[in-house]
């Protein structure tokens, strides 16, 4: 018997196009390729757009930015003039290679003192601007930024004469592209900036020096070193994001490829047949373990090589020993997936079960993480930790080799293990014939007397869990994916101001998860002022819905995109229903707000202090409006247009009203000043809104009355729309002193309080006696 | 060819499922396996076939047991479950090659093996159709195809016509004639008396796990006094049947 050829026959059995396993394609190796294809398209950019610092690789340079320096600083530069034209002498040709052999060891140039370095002087506020300086670097040959806060001077004299205690802060900034630049670097803070020290040790401290020693071994300034740039992004990412994007393509692909093999084959009952033939259990074992590697190994692998190329890893024993790391990490996954592949009768099952195994290895590369810079070399040679660690040091340079067979013994030992262990379970009837006999056997007694087996309700849970899954986990991830998108070129353009210097210096005293949320807040709060960020919203809310469109039509089967948008809720052949709909919204939504309003006027809460707007902000006001157009739209998209008629299809409508009710109210928890009031007055809210959405049959009226609802209350009235301030306001309303936020929704805006709660509850009343008048009328026709 | 002695089998502790089964089947003989749902014709022809291991008692295959010769045993036997099953996505031409390679069949062997299946039952212009595409009848006769792919002289075939119209319920019945003819020793379980009086050459009725009756149609008809098979069965399958 030629049991290779069987072990070739089953893996082969992977990779035919209509065979076992043929349509198992991997999705993982799909994604992977478009994400490092807009990684490569980005790095590729990255040699010609603004916002890079520079190319990947330059030669060396020797210049030092001063930002803001102070009058001590410069005079200290002029008094070692002299000394470092001297040392510029004694190098030569700082332009020619040859002429300084001399100064050349094997890989490095010994850069001895500041010869060469030239200062170059500049202003900012923006003490983070870390963009600028990367381009002044870039303008001038220098490898570090010297930034001082704008008052050095002033500083440091109150803090000798004891004022202040806080010592003044220097921040460096320093190019990461050449391994050189850390040197210099360090040689000139223990040095160049040690010695200035000194100096205004001596010009401000003397009298410290003279009383006691040990005084002088505290430094006037600290100095904060910000390592930045490609190098050390690429370094990051090297020792975090890739080696769990290489883990989490491992565990997701041999999760979705190894526990349909074996339990998928036992579930179509198609393993008997392979059991019966003269192949040995280790054998099968074996066959399906070479399967599901190599499957599993073609996205990794290409991951793998693509992103250790962007890493500027070009050494071929680097790459294999990464190729090795991953090879032996994915033998281990994939023996794991077939061990209970083998022990599950059905690929739910087994999935489910191996959901904790995927969460504790995320688990591991996530303390692996947090403990990256603080590791013990122990962890170098164990499974997975080895694994994790091994591949972050291999991309950036230090492959360790010991680190590297210890822990693949002790993997590939482990493994073995698990493959025994998996054979012994392989022979036992338990785990072969069992769903053919007993299983089915209880099915059908089940059936026989009209109930539902336990393995059927399970099934039918995890089937209704992952339905729900999918359809809540949908609007938040598309949500939040086009709001960071949205973010990224404010938040580059935030960087040159002096706002975002002061942001950054604050976030150090963030200590508790509500500093970061109120943090988080406030960079908002200066977003939402800014037209170039709600463009860019506004942008992203339009992408939102053209996802949506594109996933109904996708999920739901639809032909036609117009068709694929009815069934969204937006149907668009009749346009003047369309203009009535929308209209009618419009009014209804600004009534309803005005009501509120006029509530809190009434029992005294709020006042006017009149218009507010000015000519400048008229602009930014038309940019709101035109926001709250399409973010009205899209909202209303996600949580009624698609979620209502999604829970439809395999739930009664009111589970679909119920579940995005909450979930809307939940999606707007997360915002500041949030209450108990706030989050009951939005499920009431998106209650009415899916009841008009049941009466009127569309979204349109909805999505206008969101719009004009977000609109009158934040920029006609000037208050907070869901915890998120806006600025440009027609009127400028003021809480009285004595306002009560049970009544007001206080941080929240009028959606936190009680004034809301009335309006929507009057409004409910309406809808609901409409909605029961039309079911009346369909009957009586009927 | 197969020796069945004294063969015990539960499931859970307190419930016998095979309670005690003997029996021999030779070469170039029929032996039919008929009773009830339940009675344990299954159970006892997966254990024939080594998927399962009797409780105790033995079951020699052409004089091996399956503790020792497991695979020597599956390359002796051809074995074809009472359910059609067949991975929706493969087609009969790459499935019949890959058992052909886990079998070990010789490639130059392969294709006049598979041509001369193939056109026995009619597949040939489905070979490259998928599974689920195909017609329960197709798929039966490609499972049967297949578990006949290795040419083994045992054949354990679990209600090989059930669901199959009358015209590929001929077709496999002549198969099965052919095969005995050929020396193949055959356990055929069904329902289908027709069936069991055409082919079988030794008939055991399963009641309970036990086996009720034993013989020729005619000793069966002889020994339960009345005057067709199907009578037979029910008078014997009352006899023995305990509530």
């Amino acid at each position: 018997m030629n049991t290779g050829r069987g072990i070739k026959a089953i893996i082969g059995s992977f990779f035919r196009k209509r065979g076992q396993m043929g349509a198992e394609a991997s999705s993982a190796a799909f994604l992977a390729s478009v994400f490092f294809v807009i990684a490569v398209a980005c790095c590729a950019a990255s040699f010609v757009m603004w916002w890079f610092p520079y190319h990947l690789f330059s030669d060396e340079v020797y210049n030092v930015v001063v930002v803001n320096a102070p009058d001590s600083f410069v005079e200290y530069n002029e008094e070692t003039q002299a000394h470092r034209d001297e040392l510029a002498r004694s190098y030569g040709d700082r332009y020619n290679y040859f002429s300084n052999w001399g100064h050349m060891t094997f890989f490095e140039y010994r850069y001895e003192g500041y010869g060469w370095t030239e200062f170059i002087y500049k202003d900012t506020d923006a003490l983070y601007d870390f963009v600028t300086f990367g381009g002044w670097m870039r303008d001038n040959d220098a490898y570090l930024t010297v930034v001082f806060p704008k008052d050095f001077d002033e500083q440091i004299r109150l803090r000798q004469e004891g004022t202040i205690s806080e010592k003044p802060q220097i921040l460096t900034y320093y190019r990461t592209n050449s391994m050189l630049y850390s040197s210099f670097k360090n040689d000139f803070i223990d040095e160049y900036l040690g010695n200035y020290q000194s100096k205004i040790r001596a010009d401000y401290g003397l009298k410290i020096t003279s009383v006691a020693d040990s005084e002088i071994k505290d430094d006037p300034i600290t100095t904060v070193e910000n390592q930045y740039g490609i190098k050390a992004f690429a370094d990051t990412m090297s020792r975090t994001f890739i080696p769990i994007l290489l883990f989490v393509i491992l565990l997701y692909s041999s999760m979705s490829i190894g526990t349909n093999v074996i339990a998928g084959q036992k579930e179509r009952g198609t393993f008997t047949g392979i059991l019966l033939t003269p192949m040995p259990r280790y054998a099968i074992v074996l066959g399906y373990l070479g399967g599901v590697v190599l499957k599993t190994l073609i996205p990794a692998l290409i991951v793998a090589t693509i992103s250790s190329l962007l890493v500027g890893q070009f050494n071929p024993a680097g790459f294999l020993a990464l190729f090795l790391y991953v090879i032996v990490l994915e033998i281990f996954i994939a023996a794991v997936t077939i061990m209970i592949s083998v022990i599950n009768n059905t690929v739910v099952s087994a999935q489910t079960a191996f959901l904790p195994i995927f969460l504790i290895l995320v688990a591991v590369c996530v303390t692996c993480i947090q403990s990256v810079s603080e590791r013990d070399d122990f962890y170098m040679f164990l499974p997975v930790h080895g694994q994790f660690y091994g591949i972050g040091d291999v991309l950036t340079g230090n492959t360790n080799l010991p680190g590297l067979i210890v822990s693949s013994i002790a993997t590939l030992l482990l493994t073995a293990i698990m493959i025994v262990i998996t054979v012994k379970l392989l022979h036992s009837e338990r785990y072969t014939v069992s769903i053919d006999t007993v299983n089915s056997k209880e099915i059908r007694r089940f059936k026989e007397g009209g109930k539902s087996s336990p393995l059927e309700i399970l099934n039918k849970i995890t089937d209704g869990f992952s339905y729900f899954i999918t359809e809540l986990f949908y609007p938040l991830v598309v949500l939040s994916f086009y709001q960071l998108l949205a973010m990224i070129p404010v938040i580059v353009s935030y960087m040159r101001k002096p706002e975002y210097s002061a942001f950054i210096s604050d976030l150090r005293n963030v200590g508790t998860i509500s500093d970061i949320f109120d943090k988080t807040f406030e960079i908002f709060g200066i977003f939402f002022k800014d037209p170039l960020f709600l463009s860019m919203m506004t942008l992203g809310y339009v992408l939102i819905i053209i996802t949506y469109f594109i996933h109904a039509k996708r999920v739901w089967k639809i032909k036609g995109l117009k068709n694929a948008v009815a069934s969204c809720g937006f149907p668009v052949t009749d346009k003047k229903h369309i203009a009535k709909h929308y209209g009618l919204g419009f009014l209804f939504g600004f009534l309803m707000m005005s009501s509120t309003i006029a509530i809190m006027v009434i029992t005294g809460q709020i006042k006017f202090s009149g218009f507010s707007l000015s000519g400048a902000a008229i602009g930014t006001f038309l940019v709101n409006l035109l926001m709250w157009i399409p973010q009205g739209a899209s909202e209303e998209l996600m949580f009624r247009g698609y979620m209502i008629p999604a829970f439809n299809k395999r739930y009664k409508v009111f589970v679909g009203v119920f579940v995005s009710s909450i979930l809307f109210s939940a999606f707007h928890s997360l915002n500041a000043g949030f209450t108990p009031l706030a989050s009951f007055n939005l499920a009431l809210i998106a209650v009415l809104f899916a009841l008009i959405y049941l009466y009127t049959g569309d979204i349109w009226m909805t999505s206008a009355m969101h719009t004009a609802w977000n609109l009158s209350q934040g920029n006609i009235y000037g208050l907070q729309v869901s915890g998120n301030e806006a600025s440009n306001t027609v009127f400028s309303a003021v809480y009285n002193e004595n306002a009560k936020s049970i009544i007001t929704g206080g941080a929240f805006g009028p959606e936190g309080g009680l004034a809301t709660t009335t309006v929507t509850v009057i409004c409910l009343v309406i809808i609901i006696m409409l909605l029961v008048k039309k079911s009346r009328k369909a009957s009586n026709k009927s | 060819m197969i020796k069945v002695v004294d063969v015990h089998k539960s499931y859970t502790k307190d419930r016998e499922t095979i309670k005690g089964v003997s029996f021999e089947v030779r070469k170039g003989q029929i032996f039919g396996l008929l009773g009830p749902n339940g009675a344990g014709k299954t159970t006892l022809m997966q254990m024939i076939a080594t998927l399962m291991k009797p409780t105790s008692g033995q079951i020699l295959i052409d004089g091996l047991s399956s503790d020792k010769d497991l695979l020597e045993i599956h390359r002796k036997i051809g074995f074809l479950t009472n359910e059609i099953k067949l991975d929706p996505m493969s087609t009969p031409n790459n499935l019949f090659n890959f058992f052909a390679e886990l079998y070990d069949i010789p490639a130059n062997e392969l294709k006049a093996r598979k041509e001369e299946s193939f056109a026995r039952f009619g597949i040939t212009p489905f070979a490259d159709k998928r599974f689920n595409e195909l017609s329960t009848g197709m798929k039966q006769k490609i499972s049967i195809a297949i578990s006949l792919i290795h040419n083994p002289p045992v054949i354990i075939f679990d209600e090989p016509t059930n669901g199959l119209d009358i015209l590929t319920s001929k077709q496999v019945t002549d198969y099965l004639k052919e095969l005995k003819d050929k020396g193949h020793a055959i356990i055929l379980s069904t329902h289908i008396f027709s069936v069991a009086e055409e082919l079988c050459d030794d008939i055991a009725i399963l009641v309970d796990g036990r086996i009720a009756a034993q013989g020729t149609v005619q000793e069966l008809i002889k020994q339960a006094e009345v005057e067709t098979f199907e009578k037979a069965f029910f008078k014997i399958y009352v006899d023995n049947h305990v509530e």
